[in-house]
């Protein structure tokens, strides 16, 4: 007979195997397709009871609540719950399209935590579809984008970049030291973040390839990857983005993509094939999943200790949107030094950082809430820094953290000091 | 009713951004969204912060004339949180904070639109020995309505329903005065009801229709560290009710004991209703699945307590294989889930489960839930079993002994489609016509009652005592303005 240990127990983590995560616990959900319009998914929208599973991760000790949106606008409309019956509502004309409901859709950085916590299989795992599809049909009635998200795609089409820089400055990271090989045929894409405001990143990032020996270049013309336009529903103007970057990768004769950037490693590999229906036949990688099959080679040493005790964010583009959630750490965990502290919401339950999908342009009070609870969240594990490898990321936290209380970096930083 | 001078004078109380009269928050609250009763109506939605701005909207609402509702997740399978006659909704969600716990007492105070999703994760995180009680219902739904309303946790067979763990109340009156039941009316402390005037029924039962409860005290429960979860299966619920019926006369350290049949089982096994046998009795499958909790402090004691039930169940030939052992039974792939009901198969202690609405795939759900005598169980499943195949419908029933044996909740729910007009008047007739059969048990009351309900045992209820309603809701709401519409008093 064994005794229960409440300790233990208390500190239980979720439980692979457990719930409706483990994807064969239900055994006649419907298998649908990605990256349709809201017409292919409005026969699933009305099975939502608004049950508010999908507020906190009940697998979790505490059950910590998850979506920044509900949070932060306190009204059932702002949680999966209410956008879901929203959606019905429209797809059945029981409502129409109105700013308000434009602005609800849009007050949401589509970080998908919520879903992950529904047990209802299709919501589960297609809700991150009907949120966008939701924002595609804002754009086609003339609802969407917002005015702020409006401003910088106009920007994204003339300079190529949402930060209203120059299209000329793109490259202006680049210093002397940086080795580049003219016709190499791997490309280090940059992305918009990490050109103009993030740097250190691109620099780290180029460091590590020139001491691991890699041949890259970065594109002359490299232009934004069209994720901005493409989270806001945008989804004709970022196509076109697509295929001129497409053509320009073609035209450079590239076969192999490393980028650094959680936004653009999601919208190449996936987005561009996926939903635009381009197969570019070009292998995308994101930084630590290239370092970290470097280090199973054994082509990377770490040969510096980085004494830090760090915790991790997941970035949303990675993580949930793509699945990725043990390779940073696994790179992390082996640099000599540095001690892993995980936050209470991590992996697939983790508190979106509040910059994704147009919100730090259009939503700038709940961008701050959502970065500021992350951030606490960060410090209350005792960790000395928070380390992301989304530039986007890491650019909300540096901005939000209040008197250097804790640090953040991207995780090339912390490979370049170690190598 | 002019909504946005109103929502004006509500802004100065809550501030404009936790006030709305817009279509697309008024849908959000027009209707519970899962049962089969009508759609209401919502003008305004509100989400006050305090005591004190609930009773300022209340002033309001009195000044105006205008109904108040009370809510935090309007989920319940009475539809009872539906705005019937207009008005304004006093959404309670951020009134959410648990406010203290007293390990001593064994309770915690917490406000009106707690839910059990926060009051959870409070306990385990700052209270980890102690535990309150757990519906099967969403973490989303709201602890205080639960209780108000007699919903039943896994601790029912020693706490009894929810009603029986509320120590005391804090309420804003419909005139919008602030009073507090039991012992915290005239101390600090939260420990009971007792031995003052109970008035704390003036707000039990009543379907948020007499006020606004703003705090409560709620029991909470040691974790003791020996728990064994049984779950014998037996062919017919005639075979295995006995047994139950005795386990709860036995003590034997028993906290929970469910009783289930096949549809419901399958409905926790996330089967759609096509994948599911209308009738497994007529295909043989066993159609009686019992959950018996006991928990202990020793080991000893643990194991006394475990033969005991052991040879209780074999007395009902009925073997007594415990929930790890069944679940090797079940098909791997539906491990995952089942796997969450109990903690010695890795589940949480205790758990929320919710799955009832992926059993239909049609998101809706309401039930005929009722306190009965024990000595009916077995023919209220029958009786409703019935009706349910007539129409085709898979029976889904649950029981729960309750309070040490002293009575039992039974209830039979039925799923449906509610994108499906026809699915939904089907739905309507069938609780109609299990309601109507199973009223021919004596001692069969539904808690959480539609307004039909309402109405079927006012015109059984003694007159003396409807007058007596009547007249109570009179003095605590000269206006009418709380909750109306839900079928209380004179409404």
């Amino acid at each position: 007979m064994e005794r229960i240990d409440l300790k233990k127990e208390k500190t239980k983590k979720y439980l692979e195997d457990r719930g409706i995560s483990h994807i064969t616990a239900v055994p006649d959900q419907q298998k649908l397709d990605r990256y349709k319009n809201l017409e292919y998914y409005k026969d699933i929208l009305y099975q939502c009871g608004k049950c508010g599973t999908c507020r906190t991760a009940y697998h979790e000790e505490g059950w910590p609540h998850v979506c920044p949106s509900g949070e932060f606008g306190k009204f059932e409309a702002y949680y999966l719950g209410g956008k879901n019956l929203l959606s019905w509502a429209l797809t059945t004309g029981r409502l129409k399209w109105t700013e308000n409901m434009a602005k609800i859709f849009y007050q949401c950085s589509v970080c998908m935590a919520c879903m992950q916590q529904c047990q209802i299989p299709e919501i589960h795992h297609y809700a991150g579809e009907w949120l966008m599809a939701m924002r595609e049909e804002a754009v086609q009635k003339g609802f969407g984008p917002m005015p702020e998200q409006q401003k910088y795609t106009d920007h994204v089409t003339k300079e190529y970049n949402p930060y209203m820089e120059k299209h000329k400055d793109r490259t202006n990271w680049i210093t002397s030291n940086i080795k580049e090989t003219p016709d190499a045929k791997l490309a280090y894409f940059v992305g918009c973040t990490t050109s103009y405001r993030e740097q250190n990143v691109a620099i780290a990032t180029a460091e590590i390839l020139n001491s691991l020996g890699v041949e890259f270049r970065v594109l002359k013309d490299e232009r934004c990857c069209g994720s901005p336009v493409y989270m806001t529903g945008q989804t004709d103007k970022a196509k076109e983005i697509a295929e001129t970057n497409i053509n320009t990768f073609k035209n450079e004769g590239i076969e192999r993509i490393i980028t650094s950037c959680a936004g653009c490693y999601r919208t190449l590999k996936e987005i561009y094939p996926k939903k635009f229906g381009f197969e570019h036949g070009i292998e995308v990688l994101h930084l630590p999943e290239f370092l970290l099959e470097k280090l199973n080679n054994d082509e990377l040493t770490f040969n510096n200790k980085v004494n830090m005790k760090i915790t991790y964010h997941d970035p949303c583009h990675i993580g949930r949107h793509m699945g990725i959630y043990e390779p940073p750490r696994e790179v992390l965990t082996k640099i000599p030094g540095i001690e892993l502290i995980e936050m209470a919401r991590n992996r697939h339950n983790a508190w979106c950082c509040g910059s994704g999908g147009g919100v730090r342009s259009a939503f700038k009070d709940l961008s701050i809430f959502a970065a500021n609870e992350r951030i606490e969240e960060a410090k209350e594990t005792t960790a000395s820094a928070i380390v992301s490898c989304c530039p986007f990321c890491l650019n909300q936290f540096k901005t939000n953290i209040d008197n250097n209380e804790i640090q953040a970096f991207d995780l090339s930083e912390l490979v370049r000091k170690a190598i | 009713m002019n909504n946005s001078k109103v929502v004006l004078e509500l802004e100065q109380i809550v501030g404009d951004k936790y006030v709305s009269d817009e279509p697309e928050i008024q849908f959000l609250y027009h209707y519970d969204f899962i049962t089969a009763e009508p759609e209401g109506k919502c003008d305004i939605a509100i989400m006050p912060e305090s005591a004190e701005e609930v009773q300022e909207i209340v002033k309001i609402a009195n000044k105006y004339k205008i109904p108040v509702v009370p809510w935090v997740s309007g989920i319940n399978f009475g539809s009872i949180a539906t705005p019937r006659k207009g008005g304004i909704v006093v959404d309670l969600r951020r009134m959410n904070r648990v406010l203290e716990v007293n390990e001593d007492d064994m309770y915690a105070v917490v406000e009106g639109g707690i839910t059990w999703a926060d009051l959870k994760g409070y306990l385990d995180k700052h209270h980890p020995n102690f535990r309150a009680g757990i519906t099967y219902s969403p973490p989303g739904t709201g602890v205080i309505p639960s209780c108000l309303c007699y919903g039943m946790f896994d601790l029912g067979m020693i706490g009894g329903t929810g009603a029986e763990f509320i120590n005391g109340l804090e309420v804003i009156l419909p005139t919008g005065e602030l009073i507090r039941t039991g012992s915290c009316s005239l101390s600090k402390y939260w420990f009971g009801r007792q031995p003052l005037p109970d008035i704390s029924g003036l707000f039990i039962g009543w379907e948020g229709t007499t006020g606004i409860v703003t705090k409560a005290a709620i029991k909470l429960w040691p974790k003791l560290p020996y728990r064994t979860d049984f779950l014998p299966i037996a062919s017919r619920m005639e075979d295995g009710a006995p047994m139950m019926i005795k386990l709860s006369k036995a003590g034997l350290g028993i906290v929970d004991l469910c009783m289930i049949n096949m549809g419901w089982t399958q409905s926790l096994q996330c089967f759609d209703q096509k994948m599911v046998a209308t009738d497994p009795v007529a295909l043989g499958i066993p159609d009686f699945v019992a959950v018996i909790t006991t928990q202990a402090y020793t080991e000893e004691q643990h194991k006394a307590q475990c033969e005991a039930i052991k040879s209780i169940c074999i007395e009902h030939n009925i073997e007594p294989f415990t929930a790890e052992v069944q679940i090797r039974n079940f098909p791997k792939n539906m491990w995952g889930l089942i796997h969450h009901l109990f903690p010695s198969t890795g589940g949480q202690l205790p758990i929320h489960f919710w799955t009832c609405w992926d059993f239909s795939r049609g998101g809706g759900g309401e039930w005929i839930g009722c306190y009965v005598s024990i000595r009916n169980i077995v023919k209220y499943y029958n009786l409703a079993r019935e009706v349910c195949l007539k129409y085709d419908k898979t029976p889904q029933f649950y029981s729960r002994i309750m309070f040490g044996g002293h009575y039992c909740v039974a209830r039979i729910n039925v799923n449906f489609n509610k994108n499906d007009p026809e699915d939904i008047k089907k739905t309507r007739q069938i609780l109609k016509e299990i309601h109507d059969a199973v009223q021919q048990l004596d001692g069969v009351i539904m808690y959480k009652p539609p307004k039909w309900v309402v109405q079927y045992y006012k015109d059984k209820t003694l007159p003396a005592t409807n007058k007596l309603i009547e007249n109570v809701k009179k003095f605590l709401d000269p206006n009418n303005i709380m909750n109306p519409g839900q079928g209380i008093g004179e409404d």
